[in-house]
């Protein structure tokens, strides 16, 4: 009988005890999402492409760690080499959808022309760590920039330099550098025209150079530009032509400012052009964080990264990008499963969330400035702001930090 | 040359593409496993299917200029732009039928592509491969600069609720029958010009056109009729990519995409219609399986980095293509031919 009793209570204890442990294991149990990292490791951006999807991997594998074992959701990434090629990502993508992925990060030019169509029925939001452009400026994208356009970025460039470095007593004499081989960089020429004609108190375009993504040699042009008496020549453009710009300036003796974006920034051609000394007076002009040696939120989420998660892209613009866009999707998702639990996500809740949900600059360590969507654009069109990084004594640091672009119309 | 023992005593016989039970079998075999794919495959494998397609018609197009009339093209992706542009606009903004719209993507890339025939009567070798690449330069220069309201400038043209005969081609299995069905078509077509007085010229002015010349065949006008085709089929491939897409954008049509199109032309073998559809299976077929097997590699063996891996893959494809070149630089049809002729003599090596 008594033998008979304690079987009785061990049995009870053990079903106990099997229970709380299935209940403790579906406690820890986590959803696991596939995000798509298209990527490019044989087309044109193939050199930056290990800082970018090396900061990616970071970052996704810290939330994984920190966040997503608390709130029940895993995120596995994988990375699909597009070659940056329209028809390669078009090709790839039915493949990538049967792994049923809610977001995923996205290159350029040729992943939005291959699926900005279609994602509105897959229902796959994809995140975008390069600047928008004009013609992409659309109502109900799904291919979303955390950068406003180059020229948004550009214009905010324009107008800080004309108030702060001229007093606003003047326009600012600017020669834009480009190219037509590129319909985002024929969009720059476009915009910028369409904002120095609207405001010719701001700013007066001395002329637009149309050259070759990779020029032998830009000397004439710019003989003509400084002649003309240009104050400053933005080159957003491509690295090839930034690196162009500065020889041509070295080569004429003529010290004029030149502004350039996050993918050929200062920290970038520093190495081609024998040292960031000869770069000493020139800008970078972005949304993004500027990556200097400063003690910043921002540099220090980074050490975190290289310290804990292996990240082993040096510290510049590509990599603070490819963090940047990692911020953004890991918090996207968290905000998204804070309101509709980590089990049954779907793209469209994800769309849903960063349209409804503004996503603070503070959660983005200071990556990007606090960014919300709306469905009219694909980029934070309200109240974009841009960053300003100079090169002083050898060093790249910052000259302004959020400043407000002025408002844009569509051009 | 014909089996042991095969022989025709109808003149639709002789003049039959598919001669043998046998092809007749194979044809069907691989028509009903075609068709059956997109229910047997994963998705992945119906976009590759339509991928291959559409390539398959532009180099079709291209093996008719290149491979039979010898005119060097390097401006192939650029006419299929024009193709895509015609039929984009044509479909979208002037709400063309969508058959109607590809054929007029067709006749606007085969004017296009004429003008470069003509340059071919003067100049030939280098300096017409060097004019074919204006192509692309012209294509990208009209397409950025002519209003955007006309092709959309930078931002392209976009497709919206496509259909044709009152299927919806908004998912990728229409889209893979639509292609289907129009590279068997393009492909019939293909052949009757090859086979018939169009083909024989382009064939004598390939081997030599003073020759042909002195024969009676009008040289000038045949390298124009060679342009004109090789581009119509292109610009059908636009159109087809545009349907599929249902965007395009300047940037989809590059030289690089041009190079592509006459590397599967040569793994496949000059001159032969079924030489260049090999060529396009094959090279998209290694192009495809390097790219579904780097993600894989990479995640198996995340130490080694992605970006190794990718450059890995890129160095395999690179290598398989090479190897094609060298050990049969006549294309991959040679090797068919020389295969099926030493299974019909043998025992007999000659």
């Amino acid at each position: 009988m008594k033998s008979a009793t304690a079987l009785r209570y061990a049995a009870a204890i053990l079903t106990v005890t099997l229970a709380g442990a299935f209940a403790a294991r579906d406690a820890r149990a986590e959803t696991s999402y596939v995000v798509p990292s298209l990527s490019d490791f044989s087309g044109p951006f193939s050199s930056v492409m290990p800082a970018l999807g090396g900061a990616r991997e970071s970052v996704i594998g810290w939330w994984n760690a920190d966040v997503g074992s608390k709130i029940g959701v895993k995120l596995v990434m994988k990375a699909y080499d597009t070659r940056f090629d329209t028809a390669q990502t078009a090709s790839l993508w039915p493949g990538i959808l049967a792994e049923k992925p809610l977001v995923g990060f996205a290159l350029g030019g040729p992943d939005t022309a291959a699926l900005q169509q279609r994602l509105p029925n897959d229902k796959v939001v994809m995140l975008l760590a390069s600047a928008s452009n004009g013609f992409g400026w659309r109502p109900n994208q799904w291919v979303l920039s955390m950068r406003p356009t180059f020229v948004h970025e550009q214009v905010g460039f324009i107008d800080w330099y004309q108030k702060t470095k001229l007093g606003g007593k003047r326009p600012v004499k600017v020669a834009l550098v480009t190219s037509e081989a590129s319909p985002s960089y024929a969009d720059i020429a476009k915009g910028i025209t369409a904002y120095a004609k609207a405001n010719p108190n701001v700013v007066e375009l001395v002329e637009v150079v149309f050259a070759e993504v990779q020029p032998a040699d830009l000397t004439l042009q710019m003989r003509r530009v400084t002649n003309a008496g240009a104050d400053v020549i933005l080159a957003p453009a491509s690295l090839q032509q930034a690196i162009a710009v500065k020889r041509a300036l070295q080569a004429l003796g003529k010290k004029v400012p030149v502004a350039f974006s996050m993918h050929n920034a200062p920290g970038f051609i520093a190495k081609p052009m024998g040292g960031i000394e000869s770069l000493e007076g020139d800008y970078e002009t972005q949304s993004g964080v500027i990556a200097t040696n400063e003690d910043t939120e921002a540099k220090r989420f980074y050490d975190m990264l290289v310290a804990k998660h292996g990240l082993k892209a040096p510290w510049h613009g590509i990599t603070a990008a490819g963090i940047a866009q990692t911020l953004l999707l890991v918090r996207s998702v968290e905000a998204a499963t804070r309101r509709n639990g980590p089990a049954k996500l779907n793209g469209e809740m994800i769309h849903q969330t960063l349209l409804d949900t503004p996503i603070t600059g503070a959660s983005l360590f200071g990556y990007s400035p606090d960014l919300s969507y709306n469905i009219s654009a694909p980029f934070p069109v309200y109240n974009p702001k841009v960053n300003i990084g100079v090169v002083k004594d050898g060093k790249v640091t910052t000259a302004a930090s959020g400043y407000p672009i002025p408002k844009l119309d569509r051009w | 040359m014909e089996a042991s023992g095969v022989f025709f005593t109808t003149y639709a016989g002789d003049r039959s593409l598919v001669r043998t039970r046998p092809q007749w079998i194979a044809l069907s075999l691989l028509m009903l496993v075609l068709v059956a794919l997109p229910w047997l495959a994963p998705e992945r494998w119906i976009s590759m299917g339509y991928t291959i397609f559409i390539t398959a018609v532009a180099v079709v197009g291209l093996q008719i200029c290149t491979g039979y009339a010898g005119q060097i093209n390097l401006g192939q992706s650029a006419f299929m732009g024009v193709g895509a542009y015609a039929c984009a606009v044509s479909v979208s903004q002037w709400s063309f039928p969508l058959p109607a719209g590809l054929l007029f993507g067709g006749a606007a890339a085969a004017a296009f592509g004429s003008l470069f025939g003509i340059s071919a009567a003067r100049i030939k070798g280098f300096y017409l491969a060097l004019t074919t690449i204006a192509a692309q330069a012209l294509f990208h220069f009209f397409v950025l600069n002519l209003p955007s309201r006309w092709l959309g400038g930078p931002g392209g043209v976009s497709i919206e609720g496509i259909a044709i005969f009152g299927v919806d081609l908004a998912n990728d299995t229409a889209i893979y029958y639509l292609t289907l069905v129009v590279l068997v078509v393009m492909t019939g077509g293909a052949f009757g010009i090859v086979r018939a007085r169009h083909g024989r010229a382009f064939e004598a002015v390939r081997d030599d056109d003073v020759a042909a010349g002195m024969m009676g065949i009008d040289v000038t006008r045949t390298k124009v009729r060679a342009f004109l085709v090789s581009a119509f089929y292109a610009g059908i491939a636009g159109g087809l990519w545009a349907v599929a897409l249902r965007h395009v954008s300047v940037e989809q049509f590059s030289l690089f995409s041009s190079i592509w199109l006459i590397a599967m032309m040569i793994v496949g073998g000059l001159g032969s219609i079924v030489g260049a559809l090999i060529g396009t299976v094959v090279i998209q077929f290694a192009r495809e399986a390097v790219t579904t097997l780097g993600p894989s590699l990479s995640q198996a063996f995340p130490v080694v980095g992605q970006d190794i891996v990718f450059a890995s893959m890129n160095v395999l494809l690179g290598t398989v293509v090479i190897l094609f070149l060298l050990f049969e630089p006549k294309g991959l049809m040679h090797r068919v031919t020389s295969a099926k002729q030493a299974f019909r003599r043998w025992p007999f090596p000659y």
